[in-house]
């Protein structure tokens, strides 16, 4: 049973599971901090360490849906998402529960918006709770390993058959590095058989298939029934854990995990990776002689009540820890459980809630200690204050520069050194002057730029800019300020050809007149950069990394300018930051014709990205405009449906001279440059033709 | 009815203010530092539009000047210089 060792980070840990699983469909979509677990499986099918089908979706809406999808046709599934991926995944993961999907995910618990927050609370996972998914949190790297291949064990158990979705923290697991053993490959074959759904979609092996409709009659049946699966679960839970023991050597303790509560008279109650400082917390006070236990909840759905009334049982007091708050209730999600467990029982005790760590603000051990105190200085009083909040305040940090210039953007951002997308920002703003609003779907500049624009900057969400501009334009309107004030995004293509998609059609199609402005770095640069449907062909980004297997993406992009033609909006333009005045010209025009109510103005703008692309960053502008003379992005526009080309080199420079300077491209082979030059080429000449005939003749 | 709208009832809000907005200094950030020789400038205003980080302004005489506060060192405005007149020059250690 020796086990190899590495020490890696818990998304590492969780890829791990995935692969020694043999997952056969991986559908994904990054989102901090989950990203690098999808980036982890990529590099192992790029490699051919795991023989998986990897699908790139272009939302987590759909990345749900594929995932459910290949569930119910019978294959081992995998995916991860957090926060604002999770929230957006809701109506499928519902979904998932009555087509009896043993998917497992992982959620790198992050911070759900409002008040966003990269860091981990459990404010994401709190809605998904009682969907009928099994829920479980994990407390350190190696038990992200060894729960998910539990949780294919159980999921995957006739007796259960159900979705399960496991919490790992965000950045205290899933970017910190720890000691994890590696269970081998036979011992998980042998242990993990494949899964054989039993009625899979799949009319070459069974008639029947799970159904996602029932009379109204008998919903209340099937939802006892689904309670009673649940009551099931847990002697599986159980189980699985045993017998994970015997064959690997680790348990976990199955719903719970109790520490020191042998002889405990008072108890603390956590989850997740703040049990790790709680248990320290505990042995200090234990060392002054206070007899106080832990118990981490492991799962929450089904939730252990059995555990919590055992072991409330012997003890005078109970402290319940929560890093998330149930608005309207006054305190937190395993407190209204712990309480409600224990109420028509003949245990009376008291049950205090202490709120913290919100927004992933550390919990350290000091605080658990004087949570500890607290806890056993209530044993056997009646409490006058159920919930308290545990703050700190804001430690003082830098005041922002103040310095006078004309221009809508100050200096001092925090982009990337030799960033392009602050320059066209610059000529966005500074073109359209002060009364500009900047709707901003999730992207790198939000984070860097949004604190450095004299303009109000508003935050979308990702799939919905174009349906908040269209909101705040629709406002404008009727109070009569739609000619005085510009509405702009200043989105990403990830926000754009992928997930936006949906939403910028509808605004096209209604014509609202509000402008769209894409900064096209041709990948999801602000989670790391993975491929976006704008990523262009044989491209290596951190999800079609260079492997024995894969040799960059292997499609196409997107031709947004003709997805967005098809909408005949009146104006659509490509752009560059190295050509400022064309840029100037197009932004000019997009704000007349939305400032005379046309409609949807569509600005498409090329940003070399020295980060993602990984080139020099003195090469930002020499990379945009070269992609520009190779015809890589040729600059056109259509106005009213007019076609012309705005700047048109005598002759194409070859394609190789753009994609030299670029690291993405470093892998190519001479055959796959002829492909590219080719499709090059072709892309070119069909412009010219366009421009020849002029007018595009659905207008 | 004016009570209604005073808006210290308000609690728990917080707000985007574009008065309290601005940026930080940047110039630990630089391993090069771009210098230009004003000999050599034709005040083509080149650097100035592709500085990323909009630390450079025309100076009285229309030629550029570096706010170094504001500089990280990509060398973009070195890059694209026609005159050649933007040297990046490495920075003494501290």
């Amino acid at each position: 049973m020796t086990q190899d060792f590495d020490v890696m980070p818990g998304n590492k840990a969780v890829a791990h599971g995935v692969r020694l699983a043999r997952v056969e469909v991986v559908p994904v979509f990054p989102i901090t901090p989950q990203t690098t677990i999808i980036e982890y499986i990529s590099d192992f099918v790029a490699n051919g360490e795991l023989d998986a089908e990897y699908v790139h979706t272009e939302g987590e809406h759909s990345c749900m849906a594929v995932t459910l999808g290949a569930s119910m046709a019978g294959a081992r599934t995998f995916t991860a998402t957090c926060s604002q991926g999770l929230a957006y995944m809701h109506e499928v993961v519902a979904q998932a529960t009555n087509y009896r999907a043993p998917i497992v995910m992982a959620i790198a618990n992050r911070t759900l918006g409002w008040y966003w927050s990269l860091g981990p609370d459990y404010s994401d996972i709190m809605p998904e709770m009682n969907l009928g998914w099994l829920v479980g949190f994990v407390e350190s790297n190696q038990e992200c390993l060894d729960q998910i291949l539990m949780n294919y064990k159980i999921a995957e158990d006739y007796r259960v058959l159900l979705p399960t979705m496991m919490s790992l923290d965000g950045f205290y697991l899933s970017y910190s590095q720890e000691r994890v053993y590696l269970p081998e490959q036979e011992a998980v074959d042998e242990w993990l058989p494949p899964y054989k759904a039993p009625y899979p979609v799949d009319p070459t092996e069974s008639k029947a298939w799970p159904s996602a409709s029932l009379p109204s009659q008998l919903h209340t049946t099937y939802r006892r029934l689904h309670e009673e699966v649940m009551e099931d679960a847990k002697k599986v839970i159980a189980e699985v854990d045993r017998s994970y023991m015997e064959n690997f050597g680790r348990s976990y303790g199955g719903m719970v995990e109790r520490y020191r509560c042998d002889d405990a008279d008072s108890l603390m109650v956590t989850m997740g990776s703040m049990t790790t400082a709680a248990r320290r917390a505990v042995d200090k006070l234990r060392g002054q002689g206070e007899k106080i236990g832990l118990l981490k909840l492991r799962f929450m759905r089904p939730f252990p009540n059995e555990e919590i009334i055992d072991v409330a049982e012997q003890v005078d007091s109970i402290g319940v820890v929560d890093r998330v708050v149930c608005h309207g209730t006054g305190g937190g999600m395993a407190f209204m459980d712990v309480k409600s467990a224990l109420y028509n029982t003949d245990v009376r005790v008291p049950v205090k809630n202490y709120v913290t760590g919100l927004g992933g603000e550390d919990i350290p051990i000091d605080d658990l200690y004087m949570m500890g105190k607290k806890i056993i200085d209530n044993k056997g009083k009646k409490l006058t204050k159920e919930v308290e909040f545990v703050e700190h305040p804001l430690p003082s940090g830098a005041q922002p520069v103040d310095i006078q210039s004309e221009h809508c953007v100050h200096p001092g951002s925090d982009g990337c050194a030799g960033c392009g997308a602050s320059i066209i920002i610059r000529t966005l703003l500074d073109t359209l002057g002060p009364n500009t609003i900047v709707v901003d779907p999730p992207n790198c500049s939000g984070v860097n730029y949004a604190g450095v624009v004299k303009v109000p900057w508003v935050l979308a969400n990702f799939a919905s800019a174009p349906a908040y501009e269209t909101g705040i334009y629709r406002a404008l309107r009727k109070k009569g300020k739609a000619d005085k004030v510009y509405v702009t995004s200043y989105s990403g293509d990830g926000g754009t050809v992928d997930i936006g998609l949906q939403s910028l059609s509808g605004a096209a199609e209604r014509g609202e007149s509000i402008i769209w402005l894409c900064y096209d770095n041709e990948a999801y640069m602000n989670t790391g950069i993975q491929r976006s449907g704008s990523t262009p062909l044989f491209a290596a980004t951190s999800s079609t990394p260079v492997g024995s297997v894969w040799k960059g993406k292997p499609q196409r992009r997107k031709n947004m300018l003709m997805i967005m033609a098809a909408h005949r909006i009146p104006y659509i333009a490509t752009a560059s930051l190295a050509y400022i005045p064309d840029l100037k010209r197009k932004i000019k025009k997009a704000a007349e014709v939305t400032r005379n109510g046309e409609g949807l103005a569509y600005l498409h703008v090329h940003q070399p990205c020295p980060t993602g692309w990984y080139f020099d960053p003195a090469k930002t502008v020499e990379v945009g405009r070269l992609a520009v003379q190779t015809g890589a992005f040729p600059l056109v526009e259509v106005d009213h449906g007019e076609f012309k080309i705005s700047v048109k080199p005598k002759e194409l420079k070859p394609v190789k001279e753009y994609l030299e300077p670029q690291r993405r491209f470093r892998h190519i082979t001479e055959e796959q440059l002829e492909i590219l030059q080719t499709y090059t080429n072709g892309d070119w000449e069909a412009l010219l033709k366009m421009e020849k005939e002029g007018r595009l003749p659905w207008y | 009815m004016i009570s209604e709208f005073d808006k210290s009832k308000i609690k728990g809000l917080i707000l985007n203010d574009i008065a309290r907005k601005g940026g930080k200094y940047v110039a630990n950030w630089r391993v090069y530092k771009p210098v230009i020789d004003h000999e050599k400038c034709v005040a083509c205003g080149l650097c100035i539009s592709y500085c990323p980080e909009q630390a450079i302004e025309p100076g009285d005489d229309g030629k550029p000047v570096i706010d170094y506060r504001f500089c990280k060192g990509c060398g973009v405005c070195a890059n694209e210089c026609p005159q050649k007149a933007i040297e990046m020059v490495k920075e003494e250690t501290q």
